[in-house]
């Protein structure tokens, strides 16, 4: 802590004397604007210089914009971004004080190629991330998929660092944090549950997707919320030339994304949908049992793009995904995330941008039980709404500041049990939960000097819990099962209830070794005012998030990193070695055979504790070329200490892994053929076996030492492969693409379970009735694994 | 209600892809197991105490033959003594001695010198009216069969946990999926309005004894992991294993125990379905 008031105080002391520097600064420059000579969109990353100074270049902001100082003119300009043609012009005097217009054209030889990517080639190096990957969406196209389904958070869990929860799973475990710890946004709205059929799939439609940046730690100070990772997604804008379009056919869903201007060629928009058809092919069945249900999970995204004037841009997006599983339309089960976020972006002047975003982002379930005497319906909703206004000054190209605030609304609403009319349950009252949280950041990004960089920012989070709510007061303020509530105090609609504030300082310095080879350490604290209240490894649909109150205080999370970042053969290739130390407070977990899901005391469920992890991970990785693809290597570990649990010693969660291996390859063979492949070895999760059995109430039970996940899964490793045949007639308008691709291509077993359970007539599933007695009885284990050798077919298409 | 998505989500996708292995497993040393009964009648209250042992020994577990046994009345501070019978393998309370509605009794059990104790209340039984039953065809969730209805009342606002245990022709039904807990999380209405036992199919001729015991909240508790632990399938989606919490206790020394001490009183209902017309 005191190392985050050094770091704050020194860079607010700078802050003036950078203002002063740029000041003193009396360099001219040119200004203008990159943009596809196609689509008419801006492109960011590309790289300006003069052709007789390659060396003092820049590249082209998040908006397509640059400023290159100049020294004398006429000069040739350069302008060149991978995919596409460089473009060289002549820039005379005539040119100042115009805002120029560079086109780029795609290049027709290497398009199909290369991997484009927003981010300049030395970025690995200069910049100040730490912790952080871009991923470019053709990249996360190309790995081989379950079921053929492309996903954006299994593509992810192929970082170094990032853990999952199981075979198959899309859950995220972000350098030791748990799931609920993860940030996750689409163009800043917040999705509380990302997952489809119990988290097998991510709700992300591949094609709908720009891109994603991935932090892992040292998030930038102008975002938070969450203690381990953000994963900051933005939906893709449409283009403003042309009706397009793209979709896919595959083994379990299908997809179709259309995009094109909007009324004019200053707006454009984007819709994109998924749905599966399991249920379509469940109808074909003649047996009524199997034809009257239903499973299957869509997805709606649609995004409209308004360029007003030169330095005016609206968005408008929405993303609505939904599952829903039905048997004999009695029982039925659905859940969905609805999300809608407005962002305006001005350039108020060449140097101070203004973003603003507004969103909303719900998540609701619903269980419903069709049946005279226990009929019921049961739901619940959560959602959180905000805004966010945020300023960027360019000082000049070495100082950057950004500030602004996050206003954020919770509202988690009571649980709604409605019995049917002559059902014999009855109906339920619980209180919802309900916060204000604000947040003013402020971050400064500054070269000191040619080597040495800075990025400090500091967010300021103060949270409120308010009503309506009631709070209980506990005999001996302990909220335990047993305790008499004493006092209970209602809480009216925005009264407040439950106060807390943290300061979060984030601070990252760059130390350029050499051109191609630099030095990063960074420190950085986070508050995390709601958590999942759960005792399972994964996410399931019916997880209660809680927020902070009165006996449940916020996690607090502190990671330190520092690492080496190195780039070879002209930064074809890169190469990162960084270490991290987390440490986390007040995390909880459930008291054996608590439910959550009813209670309106929830606190009396609830354990709190702490916890840290630290790792090493090494990633080598190459980007361009017709090989490209990654290695990574992490040794990571995780613990928590939480009383009431594991003898109130240190344990590991499930998702505590030490060794985690990945390679990813992708190869071009031709402009037809590529192949994909990724390998993943990780050791075993951390679990818990029995040391015995014994007998009570007729039962035999597996005997517990006590020890929380002190045994290990087998070591977990996998291969898969794909092949896609691109259909490269350039003439047509349509053009096609199939994709085949086997996960677990040599078949591993690799478990999703054991279960300890008694062996009935020598069958691992027989279930005795009347008619079929037990005849002979002994303990086993009954491992279940998953998708082994698995094909799948795609057709991609695009017109 | 989690169960049953897991169970559906199972069913559909994975229930080809499972082996049995076998595994290298740590043991414990043994660790005594107490079992004990203790109601306002006389042919349910026992002890039965035995041992832990290794996982995959399938011989039977030993039982513990010479302990000290007895029950006391907390408010009379009079002692059951129990004794140990060869046949049933169980302790017995001698001259069938049997708990009063509203006492507080104590365990206790030594064995080897190591004492173990717990308590629990005997509370005042729910009330039972009548039992019918009516044959149902088969729907989604439901085999086709005859289905039994009790009818009663709980007329307590507080210590509501109760098992019902459903002997047909006289064996007890005793998988997992038999247990049958409830509290009054949905209200107390349960038996005026008539409790259906959805999951239990009868047939002409079948005679139905229901048995139900109103538990003190740390036998509720015990019972409720106890079932927990049978479902528990070691994935993603349950807890962490762990064993159920006793509510019986080492008496000043650190030995570990495991079972638990039911204090309960039983009213039971007998039916014999006939078949309707």
């Amino acid at each position: 802590m005191r190392l985050f008031q050094r770091c704050i105080t020194l860079a607010i002391c700078f802050i003036p004397m950078f203002s002063h520097l740029a000041i003193a600064q009396e360099e001219s420059y040119i200004e203008g604007l990159v943009v596809d000579f196609k689509s008419n969109q801006s492109v960011p990353g590309a790289n300006v210089y003069w052709k007789n100074n390659p060396t003092e270049g820049v590249t082209t902001s998040p908006e397509g914009t640059f400023k290159l100082p100049y020294k004398k003119l006429p000069a040739f300009l350069i302008v060149s971004f991978i995919g596409y043609e460089q473009i060289e012009r002549e820039i005379t005097s005539r040119d100042l004080g115009k805002n120029l217009k560079i086109y780029l054209r795609e290049d027709q030889l290497d398009l199909q190629e290369v991997t484009v990517n927003s981010t300049r080639p030395d970025q690995n190096v200069k910049s100040l991330d730490m912790g952080k990957s871009v991923v470019p969406i053709e990249t996360i196209k190309n790995i081989p998929a379950l079921f053929g389904e492309v996903d954006l958070l299994r593509s992810l869990q192929l970082l170094p660092g990032v853990q999952t929860a199981g075979e198959g799973t899309t859950g995220l475990f972000v350098r030791g944090g748990s799931a609920d710890q993860n940030l996750l946004q689409i163009d800043g709205a917040p999705i509380y549950n990302p997952s489809h059929f119990f988290g097998f799939f991510s709700v992300f439609n591949p094609d709908a997707i720009h891109g994603v940046d991935f932090y892992k730690g040292n998030i930038p100070a102008n975002y938070g919320g969450r203690i381990s990772s953000l994963i900051d997604i933005s939906l893709k804008e449409g283009n403003f030339d042309k009706i397009k379009g793209e979709g896919g056919i595959g083994t379990i869903s299908s997809r179709l994304t259309v995009d094109g201007p909007l009324f004019s060629d200053k707006s454009s928009f984007v819709v994109s949908a998924r749905r599966t058809y399991a249920d379509l092919f469940l109808r074909l069945s003649s047996d009524p049992n199997i034809n009257n249900n239903d499973l299957y999970f869509y997805d709606l995204s649609g995004k409209a793009v308004f360029k007003i004037g030169d330095k005016d841009k609206l968005t408008v997006s929405s993303y609505f995904g939904s599952d829903f599983l039905g048997l004999s339309g009695q029982f039925g089960f659905g859940w969905s995330n609805w999300m809608g976020a407005a962002t305006w972006n001005r350039n108020i002047s060449d140097r101070m941008f203004f973003d603003l975003n507004a969103y909303s982002s719900r998540y609701n379930y619903k269980v419903s039980f069709d049946d005279a005497d226990n009929g019921f319906e049961w739901g619940n909703a959560l959602g959180e709404t905000g805004v966010k206004a945020t300023w960027n000054y360019h000082f000049s190209e070495q100082t950057k500041v950004n500030w602004g605030s996050h206003l954020q609304f919770y509202h988690f609403a009571s649980i709604d049990l409605n019995p049917a009319p002559n059902s014999a349950i009855q109906p339920l009252a619980s209180n919802p939960f309900n916060g204000l949280q604000i947040n003013p950041f402020v971050s400064l990004n500054h070269e000191i000097s040619d080597k040495i960089g800075v990025e400090a920012g500091l967010r300021w989070s103060i949270y409120q819990q308010h009503g309506r709510g009631t709070s209980y007061t506990y005999e001996g303020n302990e909220p335990t099962p047993e305790a008499e509530i004493i006092d209970s105090l209602i809480f009216n609609r925005f009264e407040r209830m439950k106060v807390y504030q943290g300061l979060e300082p984030r601070i990252a310095f760059r130390y350029l070794i050499r051109e191609d080879l630099s030095l990063k350490i960074a420190a950085n604290r986070a508050f995390q005012y709601l958590q999942v209240a759960s005792n399972s490894s994964a996410g399931l649909p019916l997880d209660r998030w809680i927020l902070a109150g009165t006996y449940i205080p916020p996690i607090r999370g502190d990671q330190f990193s520092v690492g080496l970042f190195k780039n070879f053969n002209k930064d074809t290739w890169e190469v990162s070695l960084e270490g991290y130390y987390k440490d986390m407070k007040n995390l909880i977990d459930l008291r054996q055979g608590a439910s959550v899901l009813f209670t309106d005391r929830v606190e009396t469920e609830i354990l709190v504790g702490d916890g840290y992890a630290y790792g090493v991970e090494f990633l080598l990785r190459k980007n361009v070329g017709k090989t490209t693809g990654w290695f990574s290597y992490a040794y990571a570990r995780t613990w928590r200490k939480i009383e009431g649990i594991s003898f109130d010693r240190w344990y590991n969660p499930r998702f505590d892994r030490p060794h985690d291996l990945n390679l990813v390859l992708n190869h071009q063979f031709d402009k037809q053929w590529s192949a994909n492949l990724t390998f993943v070895y990780t050791t075993g999760q951390a679990v818990t076996f029995p040391a015995g059995s014994y007998v009570v109430d007729s039962q035999r039970l597996p005997l517990y030492t006590g020890e929380r996940n002190a045994d290990r899964f087998p070591d977990y490793h996998r291969m898969d492969a794909s092949v896609t045949w691109k259909n490269v007639n350039r003439g047509k308008k349509w053009r096609g693409s199939w994709n085949f691709s086997i996960y677990n291509l040599y078949g591993r077993k690799n478990p999703f379970s054991y279960q300890f359970t008694e062996i009935f007539n020598e069958q691992i599933n027989f279930t005795p009735t009347s008619n079929d007695p037990i005849t002979s009885r002994r303990p086993g284990t009954v491992m279940t694994y998953l998708f082994t050798f698995l094909p799948s077919l795609t057709y991609n298409f695009e017109f | 209600m989690k169960r049953i998505f897991i169970a559906i989500f199972i069913a559909i996708c994975f229930s080809s892809c499972q082996e049995e292995v076998v595994l290298d497993l740590n043991t414990l040393e043994p660790i005594p197991v107490i079992e004990a009964i203790w109601t306002n009648v006389p042919n349910f209250n026992q002890v039965t105490i035995t041992t832990s042992r290794e996982y995959y020994d399938d011989s039977p577990n030993e039982v513990i033959e010479d302990a000290q046994v007895s029950v006391r009345n907390l408010q009379t501070g009079r002692s059951a003594n129990f004794i140990y019978n060869e046949q049933l393998k169980k302790y017995l309370p001698s001259n069938n001695q049997i708990g009063q509605i509203g006492q507080e009794y104590e365990l206790s059990v030594i064995i080897k010198d190591k004492a173990y104790v717990s308590k629990g209340v005997l509370l005042a039984p729910p009330i039972l009216d009548s039992i019918t039953y009516e044959f149902k065809d088969q729907r989604v969730f439901r085999d086709e069969g005859y289905y039994i209805t009790l009818f009663g009342d709980i007329p307590f606002d507080k210590d509501n946990y109760y098992r019902l245990r459903v002997v047909k022709n006289d064996t007890l039904l005793n998988r997992r999926s038999d247990y049958l807990l409830f509290d009054d999380t949905f209200g107390t209405q349960i038996l005026n309005r008539g409790f259906e036992l959805g999951g239990f199919t009868f047939a002409a001729g079948d005679r139905v004894r229901l048995e139900l015991f109103r538990l003190n909240k740390n036998a509720y508790d015990y019972l409720s992991q106890l079932v927990s632990l049978l479902f528990n399938d070691g994935g993603l989606f349950s807890p962490p294993p762990q064993n159920p919490v006793s509510n019986i206790f080492p008496l000043e020394h650190d030995g570990n125990v495991l079972g638990y001490f039911m204090v309960s009183p039983y009213i039971g209902a007998s039916v014999l379905i006939e078949e309707e017309d």
